[in-house]
């Protein structure tokens, strides 16, 4: 399906906005029109929606991270901070913990969300388009991007993008849903997806368009494998990834050679 | 990739280490004793179940559990799941440690005064209860639950006692202890003497063969 939609780009140049094909300067747009519609109630809905899993997700996720007190972390399409807020205690005051997402919505939710949790002093919080960081090379120790990388328009060029701001020895860590890995749980998961989550939206946020989107962006996004591949191509060593929750979610890791 | 899943993991040590910090919290003698251990990194790796999980006390008050973590640890054990439960209930941990197949690397000195400290710990239920339902009813309850532990405690010994004697005296299933010993005893003297007759048929039989040469 990937690669039939990466030929389908390469034949029209649109890109995938959902199952809808867009032009690929539009997409930034209208992935920011989701957003804008759902910060105010992002968190809430990712605790109704996953049952509170993600949080499990992320707290892996910052094991996996290894952080350590002094470094630099970058937290891509960081949007609410919960992962900045984690990052900000174990690098310590003499790290640097940098939150970025292209959506203002999003991040004026994270920032007031990080002072009222206390989070100041060592975060910065910057509007950042993945696929060109506004950051100097090899200048971070690890970055993270949960639930984000779907709605880049061009991953590739965001991955490069990453390679690049990494110290060598950094780490990019890339939380995102995936394709389960049983036929059973895969069917039971598009029930779920396409009846359940667009139905919430409604009732929650008074949105179902936007969580039909994110449903169908999950389809769209690339499996396991395939974005193992990418990592690779794009430079990053050592690439491996951790099916979390029967492969709903997985974790990517690879390394600045 | 890995053989458990990790959101499963995450969240059953998620719960244990709310557990752990909000029973922390409720122990205020300990923060001290605790303190003295921060910054320690302590692996334990449970063979038969493949799950090593990582403890960081990372202050006197706050302690993180972890599934996976690059840093060296202070102390590591390794051991399969019977070994670990006899040791949890075993009434002399440091002899059982010695006895049982744990393997310990790194510093035994800080874990054994982890298990000291935890071993002493003290939960004081009056304080939070008090603040949510005042002083009068916050103290009966945690009057009530100190009865009710002390009396688990005692319900727990006596039960021990009791099972102890049933196998001892009227299922006559298992040996008195001081019988046990001395027969161990008598079967180590008894190893010892046939090595020593061993040792003297060995001497006498090269006699023997010598003089059988020189003649």
């Amino acid at each position: 399906m990937n690669d039939e939609a990466t030929s389908n780009a390469d034949r029209d140049d649109t890109t995938d906005f959902g199952y809808t094909r867009v032009d690929p300067e539009a997409k930034a747009g209208m992935v920011r029109g989701v957003f804008d519609s759902v910060a105010s109630r992002y968190d809430l809905m990712n605790d109704l929606m996953s049952g509170g899993v993600h949080r499990l997700w992320k707290r892996f996720t910052i094991e996996l991270s290894a952080a350590r007190p002094g470094q630099t972390i970058l937290d891509i399409a960081g949007g609410t901070g919960d992962l900045a807020a984690r990052f900000s205690r174990l690098v310590g005051p003499e790290g640097k913990v940098i939150l970025a997402d292209i959506n203002a919505a999003m991040l004026e939710v994270g920032r007031d969300r990080l002072i009222d949790k206390g989070a100041t002093g060592n975060i910065e919080v910057v509007q950042a388009d993945a696929q060109a960081l506004p950051f100097k090379d090899n200048s971070v120790d690890c970055i993270t991007i949960a639930f984000g990388l779907r709605n880049v328009t061009d991953k590739a060029l965001a991955l490069r993008s990453m390679l690049r701001v990494l110290r060598p020895g950094g780490r990019l860590l890339v939380l995102e849903f995936s394709k389960p890995t049983s036929a059973l749980l895969g069917k039971v998961y598009d029930q779920y997806s396409f009846q359940i989550l667009p139905a919430m939206g409604r009732l929650i946020a008074q949105d179902a368009d936007s969580y039909r989107y994110l449903a169908e962006s999950i389809r769209k996004h690339p499996d396991q494998e395939t974005l193992l591949g990418m990592m690779e191509d794009a430079g990053f060593g050592e690439c491996r990834y951790h099916n979390m929750t029967g492969g709903v979610v997985a974790l990517h890791q690879g390394f600045k050679p | 990739m890995t053989q458990h899943d990790p959101a499963l993991l995450s969240a059953a040590l998620a719960g244990a280490e709310q557990a752990l910090n909000q029973a922390i919290l409720l122990a205020p003698h300990s923060h001290q004793e605790l303190d003295a251990v921060s910054g320690t990194l302590f692996g334990i790796e449970v063979t038969t179940l493949d799950l090593t999980v990582y403890i960081e006390m990372v202050t006197g008050t706050d302690v993180r559990l972890m599934a996976h973590c690059e840093r060296e640890t202070d102390a590591f054990v390794r051991g399969t799941l019977e070994d670990f439960a006899a040791l949890a209930t075993s009434n002399d941990p440091a002899a059982t440690l010695i006895n049982s197949g744990i393997e310990l690397e790194g510093s035994s000195a800080s874990l054994i005064t982890l298990q000291q400290v935890v071993a002493r710990i003290e939960i004081d239920w009056e304080a939070p209860l008090v603040d949510i339902l005042g002083d009068v009813a916050g103290h009966q309850i945690a009057e009530g639950l100190r009865r009710f532990f002390r009396w688990g405690e005692g319900a727990r010994a006596s039960l021990k006692r009791q099972v102890s004697e049933y196998l001892l005296e009227e299922g006559r299933l298992t040996p008195p202890k001081p019988e046990l010993e001395h027969f161990y005893d008598a079967v180590q003297s008894v190893a010892m003497r046939v090595d020593r007759a061993q040792n003297q048929v060995e001497k006498l039989l090269a006699k023997a063969a010598a003089r059988g040469t020189s003649q």
